[in-house]
């Protein structure tokens, strides 16, 4: 479904070559939910830009459904962690989720039909003529999942969505994606510092190092299909993998890097 | 490019637009310099070139006749040889004066008046009507007046300066002494502070930002009105030379003139935004608000 | 306090100091025969009989339509160019110092170089208008373009909005408070060249009326002028506060909104 092949990313700036990533490989398959996770400084963000089209990388390559990406695919929706930035503050939410749309062929009926389902599975079927900047910080998330969803993606990428929310409102909209992931039936791509939501959401978890990155480990998450927050996080197994991934991140911020890179 | 800003106070800004949350991005790649290897100032310099030889060609083929609009060289032979005659340098002198003097009455008047009405509440919201009402009549309306008393003289031209420039001043000041902490001004009220050493330590420094803006809108200001009211009224400076010229039919020297006042103004711009950045330097409060600024 | 009361205790407020400079003014020239400074109400009840009536209509109404055609024929050019220029680093590089330099001519420098081209007729004013309005507009449609969020630019990548909407659902809005400035500042330079275009070289329009009166010493006429002007001046400074209200609604609601926090 999607693969990053031998990525690499060099930034050059005023005399100085920085690598930000010097060989990440891994394969997401259909219907998958994988998580990244990486001390700060690994390039997270960077590497999710170039498999969302956004940045061209210096070597290597991403290939979705077969074809090589060049620049922001029809197929993907990205979720960014800045929400307050992300959503258009001259519009409504309403607005906001159906600008996407109206670049696809479709007749306003069906899209409208978008919109609504995509509110309403994120719990905001009220809101539709508010303005972003009226809203919560966690609404204004759910709003730019909504836009993603209505958008009727096969790879849903999402950028530490939930960085910049309060732990509460964490903790729902970590749940929210499940629902979502399990229900919509598309590929996710979470990019998260938050080792325990790497746990708890993934069904895998790719360890990065520090710069310039590669993949330290693919941790595969053997938890049970069913999670909830009380539950799941109270698993022995949950702690084990937890604990096994933080000390690969305590490595990885110590400068360890797997032999031969 | 910096922009003046009127409509909000114009504090030193980040983006306009920017929503809640962080200016910078975490992960976003780090901003690289000459990234396509030709420097800013060689484009720019090529881009005055560029300006410099569509002003020599459209006269010289034609397309706008050259009596109106004389080939570029023609032009910089005239400049050059105006800058070596006494009528150049005294037009100059007489407008750099109504500038400076304009300039010097407007922020002397803007900044007492300023700190007297921002620092009362009473006053403020007494003059906030009189001041927008007064605030966006045009002071060329003056001019007929300004005829009347005092003929093409010096002081004709300074009604019109400083009516406009004052404004300018008055603003910001208010601005400025609005933002002072009401805490500290408690404490120093409380600490026996006098008046002038309230207005030492407490308001001029939290206002010195928003004065700064208030010196470079007005120094543009005063310099747009002292050339208008040569123009309008005839009074002696570079304005009076340019209409002089045309009425007399010396276009390349009115050119000429026209160049030397953008030239002015260029300075003015660069030399008080310069004087802006050296005094906000040091300055303790730099706000960074999203808000209009440069 | 009651709602009646506190209106008109605001009320008091806003026109207790003008009403008090008014009275101030009617009353040192009450008694004045001097030949520049007629009484108040002598100036005041010429300037019933001489604009409040039809008669005023050939001077008020073309020196209005000049100023709405230039104002308007330079806000339209300064944004049309100023968007490309904002948006390609290449080209504003490349302007920039041109820009800053033809800024800095003081617009009604331009009315001797008109003159040349254009004549002394409609064409002429309204040429000065437009280009002494264009530049406020233009450079800060640059400042605003440029200052663009980036998280809303990647947005726009990612959903792979076309052109045409990205110019009308991101660049123009997001610009727009920014060029509201520049349209701001050329709504007073535009009065001014209304004015002075007129006071040069006319034969109609307030400006010309005003240098009419002054040369035929028709003094309390000139001083009704000077009153006409600073109403014109207030009222057009009102009706841009007005639409700017309605027009960046949402932008003062979000700042509201970030003041807050």
């Amino acid at each position: 479904m999607l693969e990053v092949k031998q990525l690499r990313k060099v930034y050059d700036g005023a005399g100085r070559a920085v690598e930000a990533i010097r060989d990440v490989n891994f394969k997401v398959g259909q219907g998958e939910l994988v998580c990244i996770v990486g001390p700060s400084g690994a390039g997270k963000t960077t590497l999710l830009k170039c498999i969302a089209g956004l940045l061209a990388p210096t070597a290597g390559g991403v290939i979705l459904e077969g074809n090589a990406v060049h620049g922001p695919p029809p197929a993907m929706a990205v979720v960014f962690q800045e929400y307050g930035r992300s959503l258009f503050p001259w519009m409504t939410v309403h607005d906001n989720v159906a600008l996407p749309l109206k670049q696809k062929r479709m007749t306003a009926g069906r899209r409208e039909e978008l919109v609504s389902n995509a509110l309403a599975a994120v719990d905001l079927a009220n809101v539709h003529g508010a303005y972003p900047w009226q809203l919560s910080g966690g609404m204004q998330q759910r709003v730019a999942i909504a836009r993603a969803v209505a958008y009727e993606p096969h790879v849903l990428l999402m950028d530490e969505p939930f960085a910049a929310v309060d732990a509460q409102t964490r903790a729902d909209l970590e749940d929210l994606i499940r629902v979502l992931w399990h229900k919509l039936e598309v590929t996710v791509l979470f990019v998260t510092h938050d080792i325990d939501e790497s746990v708890y959401l993934g069904q895998r978890v790719l360890i990065m190092s520090h710069a310039p990155t590669v993949i330290m480990e693919d941790v595969a998450i053997d938890l049970p299909d069913e999670r909830t927050q009380l539950e799941t996080r109270s698993l022995p197994r949950f702690g084990e993998l937890r604990k096994h991934i933080y000390s690969q991140i305590q490595l990885a911020k110590q400068g360890w890097r797997p032999p031969g890179t | 490019m910096a922009a003046e800003a009127t409509i909000a106070p114009a504090k030193i800004g980040a983006k306009i637009g920017a929503g809640i949350g962080a200016p910078a991005r975490p992960g976003a790649p780090p901003k690289s310099g000459a990234r396509t290897g030709v420097p800013a100032w060689l484009r720019g310099l090529s881009g005055l070139i560029g300006f410099a030889l569509i002003l020599e060609i459209v006269p010289r083929i034609g397309l706008v006749s050259p009596h109106y609009l004389p080939p570029f060289s023609a032009i910089m032979v005239a400049l050059f040889r105006e800058l070596m005659s006494a009528t150049f340098w005294t037009a100059f002198a007489d407008t750099m004066r109504a500038w400076a003097l304009g300039l010097v009455i407007s922020l002397a008047a803007g900044t007492v008046i300023g700190i007297v009405i921002g620092s009362s509440n009473l006053l403020r919201t007494l003059t906030y009507s009189t001041i927008e009402f007064l605030r966006p009549i045009p002071s060329v309306a003056l001019i007929p007046l300004a005829v009347l008393l005092f003929g093409t003289q010096l002081e004709s031209t300074l009604i019109l300066v400083v009516y406009a420039a004052f404004w300018q001043v008055l603003i910001q000041v208010l601005y400025g002494v609005h933002d002072v902490d009401p805490v500290a001004r408690e404490t120093a009220r409380s600490y026996g502070l006098g008046t002038f050493a309230q207005v030492r330590y407490l308001i001029w420094p939290t206002m010195l930002p928003y004065l700064m803006t208030g010196v470079r809108l007005a120094a543009a200001v005063a310099l747009i009105l002292a050339i208008t009211s040569e123009i309008a009224i005839d009074t002696e400076g570079l304005g009076r030379e340019i209409s002089q010229t045309e009425a007399g039919g010396a276009v390349a020297i009115m050119y000429a003139y026209v160049i030397v006042t953008g030239i002015v103004g260029v300075i003015v711009n660069l030399g008080a935004r310069a004087l802006e950045r050296r005094v906000l330097f040091w300055h303790p409060s730099m706000r960074l608000d999203a808000g209009s600024g440069r | 306090m009651s709602g009646a009361l506190s209106l008109a205790r605001r009320a008091g407020i806003v026109l207790a100091l003008p009403a008090a400079l008014i009275a101030l003014w009617w009353v040192t020239s009450a008694g004045s025969d001097s030949f520049y400074f007629p009484p108040l109400a002598t100036i005041l009840h010429t300037f019933v009989t001489l604009w409040l009536s039809p008669d005023a209509i050939p001077n008020v109404v073309p020196s209005l339509i000049r100023f709405a055609v230039g104002y308007f024929a330079a806000g339209l050019i300064g944004i049309a160019v100023g968007i490309p220029v904002g948006a390609s680093r290449k080209l504003r590089q490349t302007l920039e110092p041109v820009l800053e330099f033809l800024r800095a001519v003081p617009p009604p420098v331009l009315v001797p170089v008109l003159i040349l081209f254009a004549g002394i007729g409609d064409e002429m004013k309204i040429l000065v208008i437009v280009f002494g309005c264009v530049w406020p507009v233009l450079l800060n449609t640059v400042a605003g373009v440029r200052a663009l969020d980036e998280v809303l630019e990647d947005v726009v990548r990612c959903y792979r909005i076309g052109r045409m909407a990205r110019l009308w659902h991101f660049v123009l809005p997001g610009a727009s408070p920014q060029i509201f400035t520049g349209l701001r500042q050329s709504l007073s330079v535009g009065i001014i060249l209304m004015v002075v275009s007129e006071m040069f070289a006319a034969s109609n329009g307030i400006g010309f009326a005003l240098v009419q009166y002054q040369r035929t010493f028709a003094i309390p006429e000139m001083w009704s002028g000077i009153i006409l002007l600073g109403l014109i001046g207030i009222a057009l400074s009102l009706v841009f506060r007005a639409a700017e209200a309605w027009l960046l609604a949402w932008y003062h609601g979000l700042r509201r909104t970030q003041r807050a926090n």
